[in-house]
Parts: structure tokens; C-alpha cells; sequence
């Protein structure tokens, strides 16, 4: 620093406000910390503006709407749905402002700064804070690196903001689109492309690998397809995308589908095929920082290789999730305040909202095998519990993995309704290392739909009532 | 991840806090499962894990 540079001095300047940064600077000021929150833009970070919020908003109007477009056999005729989008995307843009609204307050009541700029490390404990008119120096006792990630970009369709989107934009159309290519079947184009498609869009979904949802376990993919179909959702599975039109008036995409060249054209084109976390253009290497690809390696403290910055969320590795990245804030920050805290969690939920929604935790069938165990697996249908008949919203099963002597819970494979809120129930069992015959002992109210896993466990356990043991 | 000692989050946080290493403790409770008393023990020089 040059002399007579005047610093900021902190105690913990988190860079980031979202899921991860916000969540690490209220638990560090708990901890009675001086604590500086900078984010660039707005508090919240990508999962209250751009991500998990909105898009979860999104999907719930599509599915109100494809409700009531589908309640003949329920004795419901509507007659004619008409839907005003730019209303729902205001709508959704309330939802956004509310917890973003909640954000603030809340680190404001934790007395935490907040400074909106960009931030540029200047050297080992000290960064440059630019805001719009001027340059801030800060000096840090520690500093927690919360910068998330972005869409990933394609060279091959690079995004114009217009016609070849990322789930940003899409999140934020002003009509629905008559066509809409999904360029990537991970969960966020699969998200997206089934809002749209029943908000009335015509979707084609181009996967360059063989199977949507690349990396979760095929049965449970198996569902989610069929009701893709019953959409009319075009699914074309390893389509390499090689470049883009838009001079006419849509955009048409081409792309090698098993050695043939296809054209497939529509209004606009989302490119959803991954996430790039934000760790370019902060001078990462003027703090003693290496990245281990994209990422930053850190240790089960989430301590960077410097000792007084440390990482969490989207840029210190997969999973990319918004309640890992809070996780990671509330270690980072009580390490920090002399906690003897680590990352020591036994099972992720990881969650899917496609239709039906897709959870899981834990290992599967073929991973508990992989890793030594002598297995035990029990599927309970939703077609066979009540209150998801009473929902009409039977597809789909709870399916437990157990060791097979013990019987303790090592995972679970959700397909159905509610999957992404039943998941959390075999999240606790397995943190607290129950077995199947605690779940069972358990008594699940009825009618409901966690009755599934009483059932399912029961199943391992040998005595399941509403199915045939095997 | 693999097999893994068996624990309440509550109890491998306590450890933590006591500077005990959990996989070195011996579980008392249901199918091996580490108790309060366990790290107590533990921390008085007993009921170690065998080799």
C-alpha cells in the first residue's frame, strides 16, 4: 500500500450477497464481528434475483395454469385460461423484492455494512472497493470470498440477450414464446423448459450427452420423460449444438444429432448448459490465491490457501447449491471467530423441480454397492398412498437404500409430489443415523404424502402394510 | 463417503468443541452410535475404539 493511502480497516469483509455471503455475514456478526457485506449488485445474489426464487415462482404459475387446463376428469371445466405474462413476471418480481427486501433488514439488523461495489484485491489482507464515482481501500482481518457463479457461455452461441438467452433472461421474457429451443436437459433448462412449455410454448430440448438429467439416476429420469411427451416437449439426446442464425426473424440452431446435421428453429434459444463460478477479474493471484480449475480449493474450514480469506458456495466446487453455499457461510464465518467448525454434513439434498420433482439424497442402489455395502432397496408408489390420489398427483415412488444388516438409512430417490419437501425427512435420518425400523416406529400423519417413507422404510424393514413385502 | 461413525450432528459438533478425533471413540448406544457420556468417557481416558 502507498503511504498515506488511507484503508478501511474490518474485521470481515464478505464479498457477495448472496445465499452464501449474506448467510456468513449475519452468523460473523453474531459473533460479535465488525462485518463489511460488498456485492456488486443487489442483495441476495443469483437465487433471490435470477435463480432458485424466480424460477420456482415461474414454475408454480405454470403448473397453475396446466392444472387448470387438465381438471375435466375432476368434474372442473375452465373455460378459455387466458394469462396476462408480463402480470405474472410482476408478480414474480414481488415475490424477488420481498426476501431481497427481507435481506437488507436483516443485515441491517445485525448491524452489517453493506457497500455496493466491485471489489479487486490489492494485495494479501487489503482490496479496492469500486463503486461508481470512486475506489475505496479496505484492509481485512479476514475476508469470506462469496462471488457465485454465472450461465455458462458457448462459443458457439454466444449470448445477445435477445434471441439466444441465458435462464436469466428467460426469467424474465415479456410474452412466452411460441418456440423455445433449451440448449442443455440439466435441471435448469428441464425447469425452464417445462414452465414454458406449459405456459403454452413449443419447447425442444436439445441434450448433447444420451439422457436428460445427466448424472441422476436414470429411473427417476424415466418419469420426468413421460410427462416431457404428455407436454408435447421435443427431447433430442446427443444433439451437438454447432452454431446459431438470427438474422431472419426467429433463430435457427444447428446442431449434429448422431452424425447427421439438423436445423431446428424458434423464437429464442436458452443456452443453460452449466454454471461458471465468479473467480476471474477479483486479482485472485495478488492474494496468494490458486484456483484448482474454475474453482478455489479450500480446506474443511473452507480456508483458502491465505489463511485470513476464505471461500464458500459456487466458486469453491460442486455442488453448486444454494443451501451448500449457506452452509459453507455459517462454517467459514464461525471458524473465523475461533469456532472449531467444519464441513461435516452426511447427506446433500439435492432437489429437481421438473414435473413430477425429482429429490435425492444420499447413495444409490448402485453406489451403495460401489461402495461395499450389502443393500437393501424399498420402492413405495405414490399411487398407492391416499393423499396423493386425493391429489391427483400419483406418478412417482419413495424409494429407500439401506444397509442391508443394520438397516440404517444411506439414501433415498424421490419422484413425485412434494419430493423436493419430503427429501429434508431422510436428510435427518441420516445425520442422526436412523435406521429404517426408527422411521417406521414413527408414527407419519394420514392422510399425507410422508407417509411414503414410513411405508417404504417399513418395506425394509419386512412389514410393510399398504404394499407386498418382498 | 463409505461407512462412517455414527452420530447425532449435535454430538460431532460437541467433539469438535472438546477436540476429540469422534472416529477414535467407541459408541455406547444403538448400533454403535456415540453418546455425550461416550465423549465424556472418552475425554477421562476411556472407552477408546479398538484397533
Amino acid at each position: 500500500m502507498v503511504v498515506g493511502d488511507f484503508a478501511t480497516e474490518v474485521d470481515v469483509l464478505v464479498v457477495g450477497g448472496g445465499p452464501g455471503g449474506y448467510v456468513a455475514a449475519i452468523r460473523a456478526a453474531q459473533l460479535g464481528k465488525k462485518v463489511t457485506l460488498v456485492d456488486k449488485a443487489e442483495l441476495g445474489g443469483v437465487c433471490l434475483n435470477r435463480g432458485c426464487i424466480p424460477s420456482k415462482a415461474l414454475i408454480h404459475a405454470a403448473d397453475e395454469v396446466n392444472k387448470m387446463k387438465n381438471a375435466s376428469h375432476m368434474g372442473i371445466e375452465v373455460d378459455g385460461v387466458k394469462l396476462d405474462f408480463p402480470k405474472t413476471i410482476q408478480w414474480k418480481d414481488q415475490v424477488v423484492k420481498k426476501l431481497t427486501g427481507g435481506v437488507g433488514q436483516l443485515l441491517k439488523g445485525n448491524k452489517v455494512e453493506v457497500v455496493q461495489g466491485e471489489v479487486y484485491f490489492s494485495g494479501e489482507n487489503t482490496v479496492k472497493v469500486a463503486t461508481e464515482d470512486n475506489s475505496t481501500t479496505y484492509q481485512f482481518e479476514h475476508c469470506i470470498l462469496a462471488t457465485g457463479s454465472r450461465p455458462t457461455q458457448i462459443p458457439s452461441l454466444p449470448f445477445d440477450g435477445e434471441k439466444i438467452i441465458s435462464s436469466t433472461e428467460a426469467l424474465n421474457l415479456q410474452a412466452v414464446p411460441e418456440k423455445l429451443i433449451v440448449v442443455g436437459g440439466g435441471y435448469i433448462g428441464l425447469e425452464l423448459g417445462t414452465a414454458y412449455a406449459k405456459l403454452g410454448a413449443e419447447v425442444t430440448i436439445l441434450e448433447g450427452t444420451d439422457s436428460l438429467l445427466p448424472g441422476t439416476d436414470p429411473g427417476m429420469v424415466r418419469m420426468v420423460k413421460r410427462n416431457l411427451k404428455k407436454l408435447g416437449v421435443d427431447v433430442v439426446t446427443n444433439a451437438m449444438v454447432q452454431g446459431a442464425d438470427t438474422s431472419g426473424n426467429g433463430v435457427t440452431v444447428t446442431a449434429e444429432v448422431k452424425g447427421e446435421e439438423k436445423t431446428f428453429s424458434a423464437d429464442k434459444v436458452l443456452v443453460s448448459v452449466g454454471r461458471t463460478p465468479n473467480t476471474d477479474e477479483l486479482g485472485l493471484e495478488h492474494a496468494g490465491i490458486e484456483l484448482d480449475g474454475r474453482f478455489v480449493p479450500t480446506d474443511k474450514q473452507m480456508r483458502t490457501k491465505n489463511e485470513r480469506i476464505f471461500a464458500i458456495g459456487d466458486i469453491a466446487g460442486q455442488p453448486m447449491l444454494a443451501h451448500k453455499a449457506s452452509y459453507e457461510g455459517k462454517v467459514a464465518a464461525e471458524a473465523i471467530a475461533g469456532e472449531p467448525s467444519e464441513v461435516d454434513y452426511r447427506a446433500m439434498p439435492y432437489v429437481i423441480f421438473s414435473d413430477p420433482e425429482l429429490a435425492y439424497t444420499g447413495l444409490t442402489e448402485q453406489e451403495a454397492k460401489e461402495q461395499g455395502y450389502d443393500v437393501s432397496v424399498s420402492r413405495f408408489s405414490f399411487a398407492a398412498n391416499g393423499r396423493a390420489l386425493s391429489l391427483d398427483a400419483a406418478d412417482g415412488y419413495f424409494q429407500v437404500v439401506a444397509d442391508k444388516e443394520t438397516k440404517q438409512i444411506i439414501g433415498a430417490q424421490i419422484v413425485g409430489p412434494e419430493a423436493s419437501s419430503l427429501i429434508s425427512e431422510v436428510v435427518l435420518a441420516i445425520e442422526m443415523g436412523a435406521n429404517a425400523e426408527d422411521i417406521a416406529l414413527t408414527i407419519h400423519a394420514h392422510p399425507s404424502l410422508p407417509e411414503t417413507f414410513m411405508e417404504a422404510a417399513e418395506g425394509i424393514v419386512g412389514n410393510a402394510i399398504h404394499m407386498v413385502n418382498k | 463417503t463409505g461407512k462412517q461413525v455414527l452420530a447425532m450432528p449435535s454430538i460431532r459438533k460437541k467433539a469438535r468443541e472438546l477436540g476429540i478425533d469422534i472416529s477414535q471413540v467407541a459408541g455406547s448406544g444403538p448400533r454403535g452410535r456415540i453418546t455425550l457420556e461416550d465423549l465424556e468417557n472418552f475425554q477421562a481416558g476411556g472407552a477408546k475404539q479398538e484397533a
